[in-house]
């Protein structure tokens, strides 16, 4: 899924990046560095507070950062007006709350609005969005209103809609906090394909179970980067994990309370195989 | 509700005293209680035919698809709702008289993302809301929302007096429970209380519904999540279209665990791991604290 | 979901087929047309009018009654006010009211007036859906933009509102519940004890809007929207030859009312 660094430029080029919500005590982003490349999947985790969704915005073209040494996304300078709408056209962001992504009367013309307001012919808005109803399997629901939708099927729609503009880069704000498991396994799914067919996606969660697959994973704390590198380090420094106030599965969560009865498992397991194997290796 | 609850009027004393713990558990009893509701002139049944019993100080655990109806049942339970058959007894007392109508003010009930509910300018008057609605005097009223506070996290010192929208997510989360736990219930109705929460505040409910459980509050806990179905409650309600399909206690003999996984529910995690183990999935254990304690 | 008045059928007749512009168009002339001369014989030919383009649009008439039905009151209340306060010589008289010959013709021709108007006015809205409307309204409004209103917006705003409000009814539910949960009660009281209690109703519905708001502008420039700039259409108004027809007829149809 990755591609060599060295040959193509980033989407995303930020350098010494900083944002502070206005009377708030403390930086939302303080000095952060953040380099994305073609098809790369990058996990982005942080507790509440650490500044995930800030940064989600800022990558989105939709607010300006207070300062950085530089901030490109897909070749656009967000420091400049005009380089942020450029952005919002390359960037998709999908955000936390389905109810309040859609916009239309129905399915079919929510996820013609982006396309609408790209000014498309109608012709190539009918065809495209087809395309994406098919892709996410929303093609019975076209005519359905949103609020006879469940959660999964809104925040499908909501991504078919961000999609549905052709884009190079696509971040997701938390976009399964507020569904049930059904709904969760739908957009993962939705997601994971995204990403298996090459577009670079930037994963924000406080949940490490959805880090999985990623290349690399960034950890936020309090607006600054407190790791990053790939999932297996992370994975390894439990203390860190359990520092960053993130959540774990089952199996990570026995794994910490074996830790702190003084049974040290090789690395943080996130399933229950994981977690037999561990088990099985540890003295 | 009628009228008759402020009616019927101020609660009398509390014998326990203002600084006393929530107290014992009421038994929950239902009996083939049905209900519809009416979406474009068409009777959709909701229930059918639900019958099950919930001892005091008992926890139980609500499980069901999307629509199962669990939602719907808790707010009959609660007398938001009267069912068209059928009966909620709280306490052994039926559903005629005004007994019941005052028993029902000892139920509380959480709706799902709670913090949609606050409204006044302070934690404080939020919470106070319930109580002052009971008639209560206004000393008893105080008392009741500190401790109220205090069990939810929340200490009376520092957010008392704090605006509910200045709050984070996670505590406006808790002091909606706080608005509910105030009302010193004694059965305590939960929908979905764990669903967008962040990590911490799940980890802090759980703590919560643990205590309250220990100092006898009857639990009935309306989740999606098996793992938590299976930390917080002795046992296991399963609705589908509106019926009940398994209750009673946890069953993972293969009759058992057939029965969940056609409700599209999968074994707790410990269970699963107790069984891989060689152990027994009967005696799994709830947290990962005590699964900890058994492997070291 | 209780239906709202007039809500949309969906059916494909011909008059569903038509451009929402021409019927809008058409409409207001023949409602304008009503109030132009008063004769009971104008009266009859929209009357025939308005039951043709009923008859075409296909809408069962218990639809159509459904919509009607609540405005039987205010036809009823006009034909009494007129029997009460109309002019002429009373042929019967009891306390204050005085019927007279004048007065019984002058009230069944308002009330009749009344109700083929919220016969033509239903055939659009029976047959034309809110989107459609919207977007017709937007594109007659065209003109208004030399004067700065910002009609593209505003049609944007009215589309948002009507998809928000099944929302915001299931959320009112639900607030009232939870409130009434915890012991509020709204039907106590008199008129101010009432008012007060909504309080815990109505802040949470207005925070949860604003909130609302917010998320949504968030999420609309998320897909490139910008106020001001030209949008297409994903199923653009197209005016044929069946619209030019319509507007024709009804310029007929009016014309006859007025000569007859």
């Amino acid at each position: 899924m990755s591609s060599s660094p060295d040959e193509t430029a980033p989407l995303f080029d930020i350098s010494g990046l900083h944002y502070r919500y206005a009377g708030a005590q403390a930086d939302a982003l303080a000095d952060l560095d953040l380099e994305v490349y073609e098809g790369e999947f990058v996990a982005v985790v942080g507790a509440n507070g650490s500044g995930k969704s800030t940064l989600a915005r800022l990558l989105g073209g939709l607010e300006k950062p207070a300062a950085a040494r530089r901030a490109l996304a897909c070749g656009h300078d967000l420091l400049v007006e005009g380089g942020r709408t450029a952005a919002r056209r390359d960037v998709g962001v999908l955000f936390q709350n389905p109810e309040n992504q859609l916009v239309a009367q129905c399915v079919e013309d929510d996820v013609a609005f982006g396309l609408e307001n790209l000014a498309w012919p109608a012709a190539d808005i009918g065809r495209r969005v087809d395309e994406m109803l098919a892709r996410f399997g929303l093609e019975e629901l076209r005519r359905r209103e949103p609020h006879m939708l469940s959660g999964g099927q809104k925040q499908r729609t909501a991504l078919a809609g961000v999609i549905a503009v052709p884009r190079r880069v696509l971040v997701l704000d938390e976009p399964t906090a507020m569904l049930d498991p059904a709904g969760r396994d739908e957009v993962l799914t939705a997601v994971r394909e995204l990403g298996g067919e090459g577009l670079a996606i930037v994963y924000i969660t406080q949940e490490m179970d959805e880090t999985v697959g990623a290349d690399r994973v960034v950890a936020l704390e309090r607006g600054t980067e407190a790791y990053a590198g790939n999932a297996g380090g992370l994975f390894a420094d439990a203390a860190l994990v359990r520092r960053l106030g993130l959540g774990l599965p089952a199996a990570g969560e026995l794994a910490l309370a074996l830790a702190e009865r003084g049974r040290d498992l090789p690395g943080l397991p996130l399933t229950m195989d994981e977690l037999l194997d561990a088990l099985g290796g540890a003295t | 509700m009628s009228g008759r609850e402020g009616v019927a009027g101020a609660a009398p004393d509390d014998p326990r005293g203002p600084g006393a713990p929530l107290s014992a558990g009421m038994s929950l009893t239902c009996g083939g209680v049905s209900f519809s509701y009416e979406e474009a002139r068409a009777a959709i049944p909701a229930l059918r035919d639900v019958s099950f019993e919930l001892r005091a100080g008992g926890s139980l655990a609500l499980m069901g698809a999307s629509g199962s109806g669990k939602s719907t049942l808790l707010q009959v339970i609660r007398g938001l709702d009267e069912p068209e058959s059928g009966a909620v007894l709280l306490d052994a007392a039926g559903p005629v008289g005004i007994g019941h109508a005052v028993l029902q003010r000892e139920v509380g009930l959480v709706f799902q993302a709670p913090e949609l509910q606050l409204f006044a300018s302070t934690a404080r008057d939020d919470v106070a809301f319930g109580p002052r609605r009971l008639g209560w005097p206004e000393a008893q009223v105080t008392a009741a929302v500190d401790t109220a506070l205090d069990v939810v996290g929340l200490p009376p010192a520092h957010f008392a007096e704090r605006h509910p929208y200045a709050l984070s997510g996670g505590e406006q989360r808790r002091l909606a429970l706080a608005g509910v736990l105030a009302m010193r219930p004694r059965l305590l109705l939960l929908d979905e209380p764990f669903v967008s929460l962040d990590p911490g505040t799940r980890r802090q409910l759980v703590g919560i519904l643990e205590r309250l459980k220990a100092a006898g509050v009857t639990l009935l806990l309306a989740t999606h999540d098996v793992d938590l179905a299976w930390a917080l409650c002795d046992e296991l309600l399963v609705l589908g279209g509106g019926r009940v399909v398994a209750a009673g206690s946890w069953d993972f003999s293969t009759a058992g665990r057939r029965l969940l996984a056609a409700n599209r529910l999968r074994e707790p995690f410990f269970v699963e791991l107790w069984r891989r183990l060689g152990r027994d999935p009967q005696r799994a254990p709830r947290t990962a604290a005590e699964a900890a304690e058994a492997l070291s | 979901m209780k239906a709202t008045i007039a809500q949309y059928y969906a059916g494909d007749s011909l008059l569903h087929r038509l451009d929402p512009r021409a019927k809008i168009v058409a409409v207001s002339a023949l409602a304008v047309a009503l109030f132009v001369r008063d004769s009971f014989a104008g009266l009859a030919v929209y009357a025939a009018a308005a039951v043709l383009a009923y008859v075409l649009s296909g809408v069962p008439l218990a639809w159509f009654w459904r919509a009607f039905r609540p405005l039987l009151w205010l036809v009823a209340l006009t034909f009494l006010a007129q029997i009460v306060f109309a002019p002429g010589e009373p042929f019967f008289s009891f306390g204050f009211v005085h019927l007279s010959w004048r007065g019984l013709e002058l009230a069944t021709y308002l009330s009749l007036r009344l109700v083929v108007l919220v016969l033509v006015g239903s055939v659009l809205t029976l047959t034309t859906p809110s989107i459609a409307l919207t977007d017709g309204l937007a594109w007659l409004g065209r003109p208004l933009r030399r004067l700065r209103v910002p009609t593209d917006e505003l049609a944007l705003m009215v589309t948002i509102a009507l998809r928000f409000i099944p929302t915001l009814f299931v959320e009112l539910d639900t607030i009232m519940r939870a409130q009434r949960a915890r012991g509020a009660d709204f039907r106590r009281g008199g008129l101010r004890e009432r008012t007060r209690s909504l309080v815990p109703v109505l802040v949470p519905l207005f925070v949860l809007s604003f909130r609302r708001a917010d998320e949504l502008a968030l999420a609309m420039e998320a897909r490139c929207y910008r106020p001001g700039a030209v949008r297409t259409r994903l199923h653009p108004l197209h005016a044929g030859w069946a619209d030019a027809a319509l507007l024709v007829v009804t310029a007929a149809v009016i014309v006859a009312g007025l000569l007859v």
